[in-house]
């Protein structure tokens, strides 16, 4: 009978999508990854609910990023969402969901039957890396379509003025927060690595979720001081909130592609380095 | 025949002699160790460590606690990794070819989990899938085998313990593999659990699937088991068929309604030293092939014989205790016979 599980390469592709949606049912079978995408969800409904009713801007224009733009349009109710989240909801909810992926299946000890079937390591490490950064696409893509249902029922669809003072539609609006969104997604992979290193280094994913999250804050806290200045070009949270070029008019690309490549390095040398410790990995769990 | 006595490996060096490579016979071995070792830390877990399984057996890993039985199924299954030494399963060589050899497995380690949310069903889809295709009909299959049809939909989080082992047990059949590793199955089990357990690992064994079967119940592994190895510290102590395990009986207890005319009768078959008393017992220096006769002689001298047992109760728990100088809870094992251990051990050794 197992014989009849020999390896064709339909088999072998099949299997490699098979990974995916297998991790992909996981994630939905966990309560909290509809706790968080609901959080995405409510969120821009609260920002365009209080702005709603607070008549105009509560900050006179000297709040978060895009705030003083929502009453005149509810297109900004994304990008106003997406700026205070990315600070630390956004790196916390990557950090939990990419520090569950391995060391919370050695928790629940479903990591050892698991590792029991004929799965390579680096494909297992890859194929929770993927539904971690999938995990959060959907995030982010309810939170584009709170922020258009809520920003629309409370000030109306329009076309966007860039941070230049230029008018675009708002498709082409739409195309830029979709952007935005894959940039903001692009930064997090950092964090789904970091998270998925130390849930390779750890059974518990309290603590990967705690490690990522304290060298996330060390770093940022550390590039607010000028004596670091050297370091923060290096560095990935330097560049989160890069995505507000993509409103000027052109758009700013040479600080986007900066960031993408520091992300790229970033989240490549952290997953290789996932992979290379899981592949050793005893577990023991 | 003598078992395969795998001391001798661990004196000899890596290049040592493996008594139990051998032991096949005409069978094809399906797991074999050679000079397995695992060192954590400081801590020689598992010690140079030569096995085989040959195909078509029920194969009992015995143990005290810490003995090392679980390290070597994970050694062997490729959940760690050796610090020397290598494994061959189904012809695979592990950790190298691990992929090749886990198609032929399947099997648990510890107790066995699940995702907590999903169905019966749904967790048995799920690690299915990762092997090859497997049909709704299969699982329907290893849901029947080990009597969960009616909870296939139930969320495995409300499952009790013993329902995750058959859980357990069922996943590890879903792909008929040739080698199933149970590690101690029917721990948490009730006795009818347990039963039906042991039933299901003969009818595996009897369709042929070799089961490869660690458990700490001496007795489970006498019951089920055609071959067993003993394994004490990371080191095994003895291998080979679980009938030559178990030391023969040297004496027999004899009741019957009139114990002073029969102590007559049978003193006067073996001799004056070959019977004495014991509380309430007439017990004979002799083999089992020697009552018919005694009881026929009993009976033709008007003697009525209630009971003959044998007088040695001594099986393979005894046996066991005595290898590994420990009883489970790890004190000394003092005062036990070691009649079995001289005949199996070579040159008498003790």
């Amino acid at each position: 009978m197992s014989a009849a599980h020999g390896s064709t390469a339909g088999d072998m592709r099949g299997h490699r999508w098979g990974a995916l949606r297998r991790e992909w049912i996981k994630l939905l079978y966990q309560r909290r990854s509809y706790l968080i995408w609901g959080g995405a969800f409510v969120i821009p409904f609260l920002i365009a609910l209080a702005l709603y009713l607070a008549g105009s801007d509560p900050h006179g224009g000297e709040g978060p990023l895009f705030f003083e733009r929502i009453t005149a349009n509810g297109m900004f109710v994304t990008l106003a969402s997406l700026s205070a989240l990315i600070p630390f909801l956004l790196p916390m909810a990557a950090a939990m969901v990419a520090g569950y992926m391995i060391a919370g299946e050695a928790e629940l000890g479903t990591l050892r039957i698991v590792l029991l079937r004929p799965t390579r390591r680096g494909a297992f490490v890859l194929a929770k890396w993927t539904m971690a950064m999938v995990y959060l696409a959907v995030g982010f893509a309810v939170m584009i379509a709170g922020g258009l249902l809520f920003g629309g029922i409370f000030f109306g669809l329009h076309p966007m003025i860039t941070l230049s003072g230029s008018t675009v539609g708002v498709w082409h609006g739409l195309g830029l927060i979709l952007l935005s969104c894959l940039y903001a997604l692009a930064a997090m992979s950092c964090i789904v690595s970091m998270a998925l290193l130390f849930s390779t280094l750890t059974d518990s994913s309290l603590t990967a979720l705690i490690a990522t999250i304290v060298i996330y804050i060390v770093i940022t806290v550390l590039i607010q001081f000028s004596y670091f200045d050297w370091l923060r070009p290096w560095v990935f949270p330097q560049y989160l909130l890069e995505f507000t070029n993509f409103f000027r008019d052109p758009i700013y690309w040479r600080p986007i592609l900066k960031g993408l490549g520091v992300f790229a390095l970033w989240s490549g040398v952290l997953t290789f380095a996932a992979y290379l410790v899981f592949r050793r990995k005893d577990v023991l769990s | 025949m003598t078992p395969d006595v795998a001391e001798a490996q661990n004196q000899s060096g890596p290049e040592g002699a493996r008594p139990g490579q051998q032991s096949c016979g005409g069978r094809a071995p399906i797991l074999t160790t050679h000079a397995l070792t695992k060192q954590f830390g400081s801590l020689r877990a598992v010690d140079g460590l030569d096995m085989e399984v040959c195909k078509g057996d029920i194969f009992g890993f015995l143990g005290p606690n810490g003995a090392g039985k679980t390290t070597v199924i994970r050694l062997v299954l490729g959940l760690i990794h050796p610090s020397s030494g290598y494994a061959e399963v189904c012809g695979h060589r592990v950790p190298g070819q691990l992929q090749g050899a886990l198609r032929h497995v399947g099997g648990f380690v510890d107790d066995p989990t699940f995702y907590p949310l999903m169905s019966a069903r749904r967790n048995l889809r799920m690690l299915g899938s990762m092997t090859g295709p497997v049909s709704e009909e299969r699982i329907d299959e290893v849901l029947e085998i080990v009597a969960l049809a009616d909870r296939s939909e139930d969320r495995v989080g409300g499952f009790s313990h013993g329902m995750k082992q058959r859980l357990g047990i069922a996943q590890a059949l879903l792909h008929s593999p040739e080698l199933i590793v149970l590690d101690e199955p029917t721990s948490g089990l009730d006795p009818r659990g347990m039963k039906d357990v042991r039933e299901l690992i003969r009818d595996l064994g009897a369709a042929g699937t070799t089961v490869f079967l660690s458990s700490h119940l001496l007795h489970e592994v006498e019951q089920v088991c055609t071959r067993a190895v003993i394994l004490t510290k990371g080191r095994v102590v003895v291998q080979g068929p679980v009938s030559e395990l178990r030391p023969q009986n040297d004496a027999i207890k004899v009741l019957t309604g009139d114990q002073g005319r029969a102590a007559g009768v049978l003193r006067g078959q073996f001799g004056a030293a070959g019977v004495v008393e014991d509380e309430g017992f007439l017990v004979v220096k002799a083999d089992e092939e020697a009552v018919p006769e005694m009881v026929r002689r009993l009976v033709a001298d008007g003697v009525e014989v209630r009971a003959v047992v044998p007088a040695s109760e001594q099986g393979l728990e005894d046996f066991f205790l005595e290898l590994t100088g420990t009883d489970a809870a790890g004190e000394p094992a003092r005062g036990k016979k070691r009649a079995g251990l001289a005949r199996l051990l070579p040159g008498g050794r003790r």
